[in-house]
């Protein structure tokens, strides 16, 4: 299948050129850090909040813990953003590579876990803790998984992209 | 300052502080003295820590003077008994923070982890001394008894003892070689490496921003019920960060924000220090929602937080900035 040519318009950005190649500290490596940022924040309050459901800390209330979905979503938007930047600097590279997309649709299933626990369980005030754990067992469970998945497939996008830029394979 | 002097400076503490460890433990026995032994136990934690970067600076020193003037069979040996005193020492850590972490309500650690205490750090102590001695014989021929080392061929005869650790001992260049032997290996390892600092993350970090005042609906003392997950990651990314470093040594020596980023877990160790052994913890254990902590207990958290951002921080940036401590790359 051929390379869309519109990854090599975007690569012969000024944007794009600068994120790859500019050698300040405040390049590429910068985007990645807030890109790392976001995940600990989206993923570690949500594990969190998945292990409370599952029975770890049990003591601890679980209504109040409503306010880490704020957190979540602040991580959530963060790695939207730099995840998007760091789309620019190299398109080729994430589009024609199949983990990306795994990434991709383990994120959207984190994110629809998230948002259905957000409403289902610590949204409806009507359900008492025992109920908000019976209903949340299983999203629990799934969002740690897809989380788990997303990190990973992440992880191995740089070893098992075919191209790293526009009509140039690895190592060629 | 270089890495010679680094490792200088910090290769007596595992020695020296494993054989406090032990003597404060043994005497523990007498009399039944639990604060004694968690005493102990808190010094075994500590030594593990700073274990860590007296192992690392090993490395640096090793490529400072390798040479036709040393011996490479004594540093091989040196960095062997290196290895298998430092996991040996990691494990003697993980079990007495299990070991403190269990006493918190019954103030004595269980059986089992007190036999394993005393089983690992006795071996430790065996370990460590032999680690110093084959370190010492590298530049030291004065301390070298004849019949047992000689090195004119590059081979390095032991004496009875020397001989039976030898067999255990991993050949540094085979172990990381093992490492690295695979890229998907290689990126498994990474994978715990992140998932272990989220883990750490996700758990402190909420802990710290609820003292700093934040959250304030969660009483503090069930959120701290968390703190072995914390634990688990470090552990895990304590083992994965060791095994990276070991497999491909020259990729953090050169790195300026790689030291910096032991330097931070330095400081996060001593800021647990002062959280638990200065009376923070005791002062904001029982609150409940809604209840303020003490300014000093805000600092600590405040502290906490940013050092774990400054370790991803430092971290993320040891690829592009790996050689700022090359020799001749400024």
């Amino acid at each position: 299948m051929a390379v869309p040519e519109i990854f090599n318009t975007i690569e012969q950005t000024a944007l794009s050129s600068w994120l790859r190649e500019s050698t300040s500290v405040f390049g590429f490596y910068f985007i990645l850090l807030f890109h790392t940022f976001g995940m600990a924040l989206v993923v570690g309050a949500s594990a969190v909040v998945d292990l409370r459901i599952l029975g770890i800390a049990s003591a601890l209330p679980l209504k109040p813990l409503k306010r880490l979905f704020a957190i979540m979503w602040v991580g959530l938007a963060l790695n939207v953003t730099s995840g998007l930047f760091l789309l620019t600097a190299y398109p080729t590279k994430a589009l024609t590579n199949p983990d990306f997309y795994i990434k991709l649709s383990f994120i959207g299933l984190a994110v629809f876990t998230m948002r259905k626990m957000s409403i289902q369980v610590f949204g409806d005030a009507s359900l008492d803790e025992v109920a908000m754990v019976a209903k949340g067992k299983m999203m629990a469970a799934c969002s740690l998984a897809f989380w788990i998945g997303a990190v990973s497939a992440g992880r191995l996008l740089s070893e098992t992209s075919k191209y790293v830029l526009y009509g140039h394979l690895w190592g060629s | 300052m270089n890495y010679a002097h680094l490792h200088l400076l910090l290769n007596h503490f595992p020695i020296i502080g494993t054989m406090v460890g032990l003597g404060l433990f043994l005497v523990s026995f007498l009399g039944k003295n639990s604060d004694l032994r968690r005493s102990s136990y808190i010094v075994f934690a500590a030594v593990a820590l700073i274990s860590i970067p007296a192992f690392l600076s090993g490395f640096g020193a090793q490529l400072m003077i390798k040479g036709p003037s040393v011996s490479d069979a004594l540093l091989q040996r040196h960095q062997g008994s290196a290895l298998l005193s430092l996991w040996f020492m990691e494990a003697t850590g993980a079990l007495a923070l299990i070991g403190l972490w269990q006493s918190q309500r019954t103030s004595q650690p269980p059986h089992w982890n007190v036999t394993a205490v005393l089983l690992f750090s006795f071996l430790t102590v065996g370990l460590m001394a032999r680690t110093g001695n084959t370190g010492g014989d590298i530049r030291h021929p004065e301390v070298r008894p004849g019949q047992t080392v000689t090195t004119a061929d590059g081979t390095v005869t032991e004496g009875p003892i020397g001989s039976i650790i030898h067999d255990f001992e991993p050949n540094p260049e085979k172990f990381s070689e093992a490492v690295t032997f695979s890229k998907w290996w290689w990126t498994f390892m990474m994978i715990l490496h992140f998932l272990g600092l989220i883990m750490i993350v996700g758990t402190v970090g909420l802990l710290d921003i609820r003292i700093m005042g934040f959250l304030k609906q969660l009483p503090i003392a069930p959120l701290h019920r968390f703190l072995p997950w914390a634990m688990a990651g470090l552990g895990v990314n304590i083992l994965t960060g060791l095994l990276a470093f070991i497999g491909l040594p020259e990729n953090y020596i050169y790195s300026g924000v790689f030291w910096l980023k032991m330097l931070s877990l330095l400081l996060l160790g001593l800021n647990a220090a002062m959280f638990y052994l200065a009376g923070i913890f005791e002062g904001v254990e029982n609150l409940g929602p809604g209840e303020d902590a003490p300014i000093s207990a805000k600092l600590i958290a405040a502290s906490s937080l940013f050092l774990w951002f400054a370790v991803i921080t430092l971290g993320r940036y040891i690829q592009p900035l790996g050689d700022t401590l090359r020799p001749g790359s400024n």
